[in-house]
């Protein structure tokens, strides 16, 4: 060891002190307690008198029928918005993806709704799907009305709520995922694209042959990222819908949020959030995996 | 002869495409075109789109700004989410960067575990320990009145597992021999950090600022938790309470809606170049 390694260590724990602690405090010590929690009756008023109860807060809720719905609604948000955002955000990139400058200008407007903030553009779209009402017709329904459709309570109708807040998240997400397309599409071979050319092969066979096979990593990168991103839906059915109509839109976080608050059942949450965790870990997982079988 | 056919066919594709692109992206700013329109119009007016009523002044009115304003306490409001982010991006700079900076240059025995435990803890989801962390910040006395609340808005967000991650990358790139020669010169450790390590990373950094800008700005639940008190509510949660509290005013919302954006519209450049940035230096490598 070098003096200025000696020196260099001694000093490294004042370095990472204040953020460690931090994490300690605010991330790991609460994950600690909720994983202790998951395993007693604890409620939101008495915190300190709980007792162990085992596993029943889980087996709990894999029976309560709500905790059913609020992941399979969720599970259903990430199915719709997951291969159809995926796609979109790719056709918007080979779009927009050309070295005029003029084309920036598109580029920003399918980004702009990345930067407005999420409750914004929640309470902005429920007025958009506002059916008819003393005369007063949101944008969404005289828009369908033009092509002949009648007149629908969008976020009312139990089997079109939820697909209603998965087309709003489309609009807001795409652009981000349009935009890491595009830095993707900076890595694709022109050398590779220009000989297929030579070949005789048409844009679509260049795109299906070249194009799409070097995106491998930033589809599943954007697939993994969206996932993630879907399973932590709340904001939408929160101020959209409050989970409605017959919990068609509940999802796992406003479940979580209404089993502590309103039921006051901490416990029954902490094992909701336990399970929350496994699932995000096991998609991460799941991403390495098909990232490490490109290498090899 | 066929040379200037096909530049023909070319000029009409183009101008094809310009067209769809002008159709695909009216449509798709309809929803804020709507709000920034909507938010000037009388109460009957927002939802009439016809000529008639567009031309006719007394449809259109900015008195809907003053109402959301007062209603929604919007001064005070912008005051503590503006307050919020800027705490959480200057404290998490700090903290984040400190850290980083350790991980990648003052190795210690046991420190690769340590880092392996962070970056364990890139994919939690905020939402998932939301309710234990808002006990943890209860029994911290971090909840109440306007300094406490603000702490507890701000303190659980500024150490970043990811943003440690994402600086450490960019200190290991650096080139060692301008530090060790530092050293030589009598600095020590900290002037090393603060001096030649920290300026050297400035692009980094300002993604770092830009991600937490754009992440914080919006947040919902932590505040929906923790800043429950008039005084404490950020704008965010100033413009729920006008939208699910009678009497509802569509005016007062949309205005709302358009005070609540100007902030990070106003960042739009930026947040768009340096998002791009982190993107490609993260998933992709």
């Amino acid at each position: 060891m070098t003096a200025w390694e000696k020196q260099a260590s001694r000093r490294a724990i004042w370095f990472l002190l204040p953020a460690l602690g931090m994490l300690a405090v605010f991330v790991a010590w609460p994950l600690i307690r909720a994983a202790w929690w998951s395993v007693t009756d604890a409620d939101l008023l008495a915190t300190d008198d709980a007792h162990w109860i085992g596993a029943e807060n889980y087996s709990d809720l894999l029976r309560d029928p709500r905790f059913r719905h609020a992941f399979l609604n969720t599970a259903l948000f990430a199915i719709l918005i997951v291969p159809l955002q995926t796609l979109l955000a790719m056709v918007l990139a080979l779009w927009v993806n050309r070295p005029e400058p003029a084309w920036r200008w598109l580029r920003t407007v399918f980004f702009l709704p990345v930067v407005v903030s999420l409750p914004v553009l929640a309470v902005v779209w429920t007025l958009l799907y506002q059916p008819e009402q003393a005369g007063e017709t949101g944008l969404i329904n005289r828009l369908t009305s033009v092509f002949g459709f009648a007149d629908r309570a969008w976020l009312r109708d139990p089997s079109l709520a939820l697909p209603a807040l998965a087309a709003m998240s489309i609009w807001q997400g795409v652009g981000l995922q349009m935009m890491v397309f595009l830095a993707g599409l900076q890595g694709v071979s022109r050398e590779q694209l220009e000989a297929a050319q030579l070949d005789g092969a048409s844009a679509w066979q260049r795109l299906v042959h070249v194009v799409i096979p070097s995106l491998r990593n930033t589809i599943v990168f954007v697939v993994t990222v969206t996932t993630i991103l879907a399973f932590r839906l709340f904001v939408q059915p929160y101020l959209m819908t409050r989970g409605g109509p017959d919990d068609r839109t509940l999802s796992l976080v406003q479940y979580m949020y209404e089993t502590t608050f309103l039921n006051l059942e901490l416990g029954r949450t902490c094992a909701a959030a336990l399970l929350f965790l496994t699932w995000v870990g096991f998609l991460t997982w799941l991403q390495r995996t098909l990232f490490n079988e490109e290498k090899s | 002869m066929s040379g200037r056919r096909r530049d023909h066919i070319t000029r009409w594709a183009e101008a094809l495409l310009w067209s769809a692109s002008v159709v695909v992206a009216l449509l798709f700013l309809a929803p804020l075109l709507w709000t920034l329109i909507g938010s000037f119009r009388v109460e009957e007016a927002i939802f009439r789109l016809d000529a008639a009523s567009l031309i006719d002044p007394r449809m259109w009115t900015i008195e809907n700004y003053g109402d959301a304003w007062r209603r929604a306490s919007l001064g005070p409001a912008l005051a503590v989410s503006i307050g919020q982010v800027a705490l959480i991006v200057a404290g998490g700079l700090l903290v984040n960067s400190l850290a980083a900076y350790a991980f990648a240059r003052l190795q210690f025995r046991g420190s690769d575990a340590l880092f392996a435990a962070v970056v364990m803890l890139i994919i939690l989801p905020v939402e998932v320990i939301a309710v234990p962390m808002f006990f943890t910040a209860r029994d911290l006395g971090l909840t109440g009145g306007l300094g406490p609340a603000l702490a507890g808005l701000t303190l659980p967000f500024m150490a970043k597992a990811f943003n440690i991650y994402f600086l450490r990358q960019h200190f290991l790139n650096l080139p060692r021999q301008i530090e060790e020669a530092a050293v030589l010169d009598g600095a020590r450790v900290w002037a090393q950090y603060w001096r030649i390590a920290l300026p050297s990373i400035k692009p980094a950094l300002a993604t770092v600022v830009v991600l937490d800008v754009l992440t914080h700005w919006g947040d919902f639940l932590w505040p929906l938790l923790i800043g429950t008190r008039e005084e404490t509510r950020t704008v965010q949660i100033g413009l729920a309470n006008l939208f699910t509290q009678p009497p509802v005013q569509w005016g007062d919302i949309l205005a709302c809606a358009v005070i609540a954006t100007l902030p990070v519209l106003v960042m739009f450049r930026w947040l768009q170049r340096y998002i791009v940035a982190t993107q490609v230096h993260t998933g992709i490598k």
